[in-house]
């Protein structure tokens, strides 16, 4: 393929990886970089760091309709954005020592879980009358959020478990150039007992920030290849933004079931891929 | 500075820094297609990219420089370099806004996320 057909083929693929994440609810960046290294035979380094940069484009994007909402909470957000960026840039300095075919190993395997996760059932009706943990307490991290007309206090718990598993998240981010938005969720959701309206949203607003601290490393690195990150971003932009406009009205449960299961498959064929096994 | 009028204010920011890095990425893109079409995609054999990406500055004159054809890349690069300082500028507003508000923990806070993002992109 030429060029610029090559190019307009990748901002096409990666425009439906957005369109596809935005639907099913995972982020652009675990669909576009298997679909780039199984897809279009790209290294895999590569496309992590197209991944990444399209991940700050769609968090920026999808954080900032939050923010005006008043959903997110900044303080949750920040404080646990100290444990994901550390996290992150220790995930990508191990991305630099490890070879493609571990990385498309672990990338699969994440991938699993990421499926797994958000395939599991939510925590319910969250219960705002438990009283928070004392030291969320003493960081003001419980806030308020819009219930109808009202604005109504939410509990914070499990301060400490939670900051730990949002560093395993920013490692995840760094190491593998996703989002990690998946983990993040479980962490804020499960653990924190945060409600869920509330997780998503400040989950997005974090999400731009944590890869933003392992992209200095992958800058670095060479593995931004402006050629490949210009149609990816762009292509990823433009599909979560029609995605998140198609959510309404687009029948999200059959999708979900759909390309879940698509995106199992994929995860075992980069794990094939990284143990030179193919089918 | 109240807390919603920081959200507001975060939320033009982020919009704002997608939709100016997203244009003169559109804009790189379509030039260095419309340029030449000898150079690869990042293949499938990994060589990493040419030392004046790493710098935001050598990054912007090899984009000016009139004899470097093959350097329009360095548009999307610049793009791409603004995109990446969006989340940055996120964070410093943040704690600015704290600031304001005398809120000593969540001002350090953000500043710490900001000590981590900023030695990370320079170190």
């Amino acid at each position: 393929m030429s060029e610029p057909w090559l190019d307009l083929a990748i901002a096409g693929a990666s425009f439906l990886a957005g369109l596809i994440g935005a639907l099913i609810g995972l982020g652009g960046g675990v669909i576009i970089t298997p679909m780039l290294v199984l897809g279009f035979d790209v290294d895999i380094r590569y496309a992590m760091g197209a991944a990444l940069a399209s991940v700050i484009a769609t968090s920026s994007g999808a954080g900032a309709a939050y923010l005006r909402n008043g959903i997110s909470n900044m303080r949750i957000g920040l404080f646990l954005c100290v444990a994901t960026t550390i996290g992150a840039v220790a995930g990508a300095m191990l991305a630099t020592v490890l070879d493609a075919d571990t990385l498309s190993i672990i990338f699969g395997g994440a991938l699993l879980i990421t499926v797994g996760l958000s395939l599991g059932k939510k925590s319910g009706e969250a219960k705002l009358e438990i009283p928070s943990d004392p030291l969320a307490v003493k960081l003001r991290l419980p806030g308020t959020m819009p219930v109808g007309e009202l604005r109504k206090a939410y509990p914070v718990l499990n301060v400490v478990p939670g900051f730990l598993v949002m560093f395993v998240a920013g490692i995840l981010s760094g190491l593998l150039g996703i989002g990690s938005g998946s983990f993040k969720v479980v962490a804020m959701d499960q653990l924190m007992k945060i409600p869920f309206k509330v997780t998503t949203a400040t989950s997005s607003f974090m999400i731009g920030v944590t890869a933003a601290a392992s992209v200095g490393v992958y800058l670095k690195r060479g593995y931004l290849d402006p050629a490949l990150v210009a149609p990816v971003a762009l292509g990823v932009l433009a599909g979560a933004f029609l995605g998140a406009k198609l959510l309404p009205i687009a029948p999200v449960k059959v999708l979900r079931i759909i390309f879940l299961t698509a995106v199992s498959f994929v995860s075992v064929q980069m794990i094939l891929q990284g143990f030179h096994i193919s089918l | 500075m109240k807390d919603e009028q920081i959200q507001t204010s975060l939320a033009r920011l982020m919009i704002g820094g997608v939709v100016v890095s997203a244009t003169i990425i559109l804009v790189g893109l379509v030039w260095f297609v419309a340029a030449h079409s000898s150079l690869k995609l990042g293949d499938h054999i990994f060589a990493g990219e040419p030392k004046y990406f790493e710098n935001p500055v050598s990054m912007i004159s090899r984009a000016l420089d009139k004899g470097a054809l093959g350097e329009r890349r360095s548009i999307v690069m610049i793009g791409v370099m603004l995109l990446l300082l969006t989340p940055l500028a996120r964070v410093a507003f943040a704690a600015f806004g704290f600031a304001l508000q005398k809120d000593r923990l969540y001002t350090v806070i953000s500043l710490v996320v900001l000590g981590v993002l900023i030695v990370s992109f320079f170190w």
